[in-house]
């Protein structure tokens, strides 16, 4: 495989990876599948479309605040929707992210109609192609991309180690009782693990934006993420960022050797071997398949 | 006639009184429907039946057996498809297109269920949203291939002269065929094997252990669902002759989720009248686009999309057991209240 | 006369609506007592615990009658973080510890509603101090302790919640005779050292009687027996029936257990 392919690999990767950080924080934390996944990442993107329209002359600006925008997002899909399922069956909290979304795709639609928007020139930035070894070029933005998804990940392993929050949150993802016994508040943490999971998906959303602009049928690439969440196994970090590595190879693979056409279902075949081989994932606990 | 004994009086279909009464009406209400309506109410009709056989595989497969699926847009495509493939390859009429049609969908079936052999609820829905994306990337393909980049046209099928393709014609057509798939599903209801899938999705473990074959009745299930859309597939193909593989989404398959959700689980008179909601609601949409300024009412398959996820949480949220769970709400407050009053 | 710590009157409780499995219990926890709440599976002592605890959503379970009343105030009904917040504290009879946290972890967790930083410090100490296994292991992932060990874990995080009210379901279940002795020993002295109260539900009569002040017997639902642990475990009718140590002609029905002098009737008579 040459080396340009490997780049393309390792960025594509970096997509998938950032996205399905954001399936795993919610399903890990809440035992809950997000399907809305791929239209809040695509909302997060539109917030920089708006963003960008009211602080064009302050970049920074715009990126931080659509940031936050992304963040609050989750805390409040939870606190008006997700929280009257904590505790029922997980079935239906699943059926309740498809319905949201398709609320959310027909909204955007409706505030930003199907027109294309590229950010990057609304700041006058032209995302130039970066050599990053000889002969081997990737756009700045899927740069940038591959380098944020690194510092993310590393975050996130950190917090959920070693801070408070972090230990509450991977303990009410083992326990939801004993942590309600132990004080740890439910709805708290939930609403906190949406939080992060939109805010990833927004700053994935953000990214694609600025390399290679924003239109509705963006959230397709966050259900093509899925398959790298579930192959690394729903509720690990490190798998997810395994799972996309794999999904990302196998892409890039068939695309070239095979048929450009199969983009778009090969990361479902790598879904079907898995689920047929090892459901739970490589790096998945084995317990979460019979619990569903 | 003699009074029949309480075990056949449960068995037979027409048992009580009451109800031939309320059968015979029904059967003049919708005979009578084509003679009275306009062309564009028959089309609805017409698309309200196509729907409701579709609705009603579903709600075999997951309303009854518990078996979670979101195959359905793959299985009409593949049904549709077939239907596409054989006209334009070889011109092949409708009779052999059809159980052609049937038997490709009842190999899918097999294939969609075998993944419940080993999985269970999210896995098992993640696994037949799987086989959703191959199912459409095959159709994509052959499109791609043949440069059909606008789909298949279909003729409508003709039997010695006579061709199918009038409203009314269309409208008893669709009216038998959803009627036969109605008293299919009635009466698997009602046998040894919807006893068995019944008892599937309370616990299948259990349903192991008290003898039952869990794996044959689970791609029983699967195979029967999966025929039943697949034909409802390649009438699709013929009432609108035409195929093409984009009006094969997932968005197709929620909506078929939804029929079942909002008609009532485990209801076959819920998988209708879901089927009849979710096929009038994007009129009814469009019908409140008309008020709207003009900005919204430009976007309004959106619209569609926003108020059709918006219904379907509420829904969810508030009335899980559907339209037949209020239909049952209403009827007890009705008789609660004649109750009391006649006290 | 002080005044119970927990007062459980006329408790029902009833599964799905339908099947009943309290049938009008009745009991007194007196502040810095330990209880014992003994009976044969099915009896009805974790249904009780979970009552009290808050947990009664579990199953589909719920309160149909009567109250619980903890220092005065009624708390049945309540969700488990609110009883916790009053310093009701449970130790389950299973899944009771976070599995994939680390022991160190596990103490960390609890929440500090009813304990500042400084306080919560200080009942760690104590608890590698009733414990000192567990301060060796605090590195150890809680899912691969052995038994004993984690029903210390489970022991020491439900004290570092600075609980007033420790429920413990099934100390002893599962574990070596060894390990039992030295944990009932252990929450003789937690009792003693912290002044908190306890309410022991065990299958082990002979177990939970070694430390109790008072017990009662539930069987079926309901309260069968209750009195002073000394005249409770002076019974060896007790034991045998509950032990299964009885044999031919020993063996006792629980009605002969019931007509024994000296053993009290819940309405008073003997």
């Amino acid at each position: 495989m040459s080396l340009q392919l490997l780049a393309n690999v390792f960025v594509l990767a970096a997509i998938y990876a950032l996205v399905s950080a954001g399936y795993v924080l919610v399903y890990r934390v809440s035992r809950v599948l997000n399907l809305a996944h791929g239209e809040l990442m695509m909302v997060g993107a539109y917030f920089l479309v708006a963003t960008t329209g009211l602080f064009a002359g302050n970049p920074l600006l715009a990126l931080l605040l659509a940031a936050m925008c992304g963040l609050v997002m989750g805390i409040v899909v939870y606190a008006v929707l997700m929280r009257w399922m904590t505790g029922e069956a997980v079935l239906a909290a699943v059926l309740i992210t498809i319905a949201l979304g398709i609320l959310l795709r027909g909204l955007t639609i409706l505030v930003w109609t199907t027109q294309q928007f590229y950010p990057a020139a609304a700041f006058g930035w032209r995302n130039p192609p970066v050599a990053i070894a000889p002969g081997v070029r990737i756009s700045a933005a899927s740069l940038a991309m591959v380098f944020l998804t690194i510092v993310v990940y590393l975050a996130l392993f950190v917090f959920l180690q070693f801070t408070r929050w972090g230990v509450r949150m991977r303990a009410a993802g083992q326990n939801p009782l004993l942590a309600e016994q132990r004080g740890i508040r439910l709805h708290g943490v939930y609403a906190f693990a949406w939080g992060l999971s939109t805010f990833t998906a927004s700053l994935a959303g953000m990214l694609l934006a600025l390399d290679s602009g924003v239109e509705s049928t963006m959230a397709t690439i966050g259900l093509k993420a899925f398959p790298a969440a579930l192959v690394g196994g729903l509720d690990s970090l490190l798998g997810a960022a395994v799972g996309a590595l794999i999904v990302a190879a196998a892409e890039i693979a068939a695309i070239e050797y095979v048929d450009p056409l199969l983009s778009d279902v090969v990361p479902f075949l790598v879904l079907l071997i898995i689920l047929a081989i090892r459901p739970w994932g490589l790096f998945g606990s084995r317990e979460q398949l019979d619990r569903v | 006639m003699k009074d029949p004994s309480p075990y056949a009086r449960e068995l037979a279909l027409f048992g009580t009184r009451t109800r031939r009464i309320r059968l015979a009406g029904a059967a003049v209400v919708l005979l009578a429907l084509p003679f009275v309506a306009t062309p564009f109410l028959l089309d609805l009709a017409n698309q309200v039946l196509l729907a409701s056989i579709g609705a009603l595989a579903l709600m075999l497969l997951t309303g009854f057996a518990g078996l979670i699926s979101l195959g359905s847009a793959g299985l009409l495509a593949a049904g549709a498809y077939t239907v596409g493939v054989l006209v334009r390859e070889i011109g092949a009429p409708f009779w052999v297109t059809l159980p052609a049609a049937s038997a490709i969908g009842a190999c899918l079936g097999l294939v969609f269920g075998l993944p419940s052999l080993r999985l269970r609820g999210l896995y098992l829905a993640i696994s037949t949203l799987g086989l959703h994306f191959v199912v459409i990337y095959l159709g994509g393909e052959y499109e791609a291939r043949e440069t059909l980049s606008t789909g298949i046209m279909i003729d409508s099928p003709s039997l010695g002269g006579w061709t199918l393709s009038s409203g009314r014609a269309w409208y008893f057509v669709l009216l038998a065929f959803a009627a036969l798939a109605l008293l299919i599903s009635v009466n698997l209801q009602r046998t040894r094997t919807g006893r068995a899938w019944r008892a599937l999705r309370e616990r299948d473990v259990v349903a192991g252990a008290l003898g039952i074959d869990v794996q044959r009745f689970k791609l029983m299930a699967f195979v029967v669902s999966a025929t039943m859309t697949a034909v409802a597939g390649a009438l699709f193909a013929y009432f609108r002759n035409f195929v093409s593989i984009d009006a094969f989404s997932l968005y197709l398959t929620v909506q078929y989720v939804a029929m079942i959700i909002i008609g009532g689980m485990g209801s076959l008179a819920g998988a209708v009248l879901g089927a009849g909601f979710v096929i009038l609601f994007p009129y009814v949409i469009e019908a409140i686009a008309g008020y709207l300024p003009e900005r919204f009412g430009n976007t309004v398959f959106a619209l569609d999309y926003a108020a059709f996820g918006a219904v379907m949480i509420l829904f969810l949220l508030l009335e899980p057991a559907g339209l037949i769970g209020i239909w049952h709400r209403v009827k007890n407050a009705v008789v609660a209240r004649r109750g009391a009053s006649a006290s | 006369m002080t005044a119970p710590l927990l007062a459980v009157d006329a408790l029902q409780v009833a599964y799905h609506r339908v099947a009943v499995a309290l049938h009008g219990v009745s009991l007194r926890v007196m502040p810095q007592t330990i209880v014992a709440l003994l009976g044969n599976n099915g009896a009805g002592k974790t249904t009780t615990l979970r009552a009290i605890s808050g947990f009664i959503g579990l199953d589909d379970a719920r309160v149909v009658a009567g109250s619980i009343r903890f220092a005065g105030r009624r708390i049945d009904g309540e969700p488990p973080h609110a009883t916790a917040a009053r310093g009701i504290v449970l130790v389950p009879e299973r899944d009771k510890v976070f599995p994939n946290l680390t022991v160190a972890e596990n103490l960390a967790v609890a929440s500090s509603a009813r304990a500042g930083a400084a306080v919560r410090r200080d009942l760690e100490a104590l608890v590698f101090q009733f414990f000192p296994a567990l301060a060796q292991l605090r590195p150890r992932l809680a899912g691969l302790l052995s038994g004993g060990e984690r029903q210390m874990l489970a022991l020491g995080s439900a004290i570092v919640c600075n609980p007033e009210l420790l429920l413990v379901d099934e100390l002893s279940l599962g574990l070596a005779p060894v390990v039992v002795e030295e944990l009932t020993q252990r929450l003789s002295d937690i009792r003693r050292q912290l002044g908190i109260t306890i309410l022991l539900v065990e299958q082990n009569a002979g177990v939970a009687l070694t430390i109790a002040d008072y017990g009662y017997l539930l069987e079926s639902g309901r309260v069968a027996l209750e009195g002073e642990a000394a005249q409770l475990r002076g019974r060896r009718e007790i034991q045998q029936a509950y032990l299964g140590q009885a044999s031919g002609e020993e063996r006792r029905s629980y009605r002969a257990l019931r007509r024994a002098p000296g053993v009290e009737r819940p309405n008073g008579r003997t």
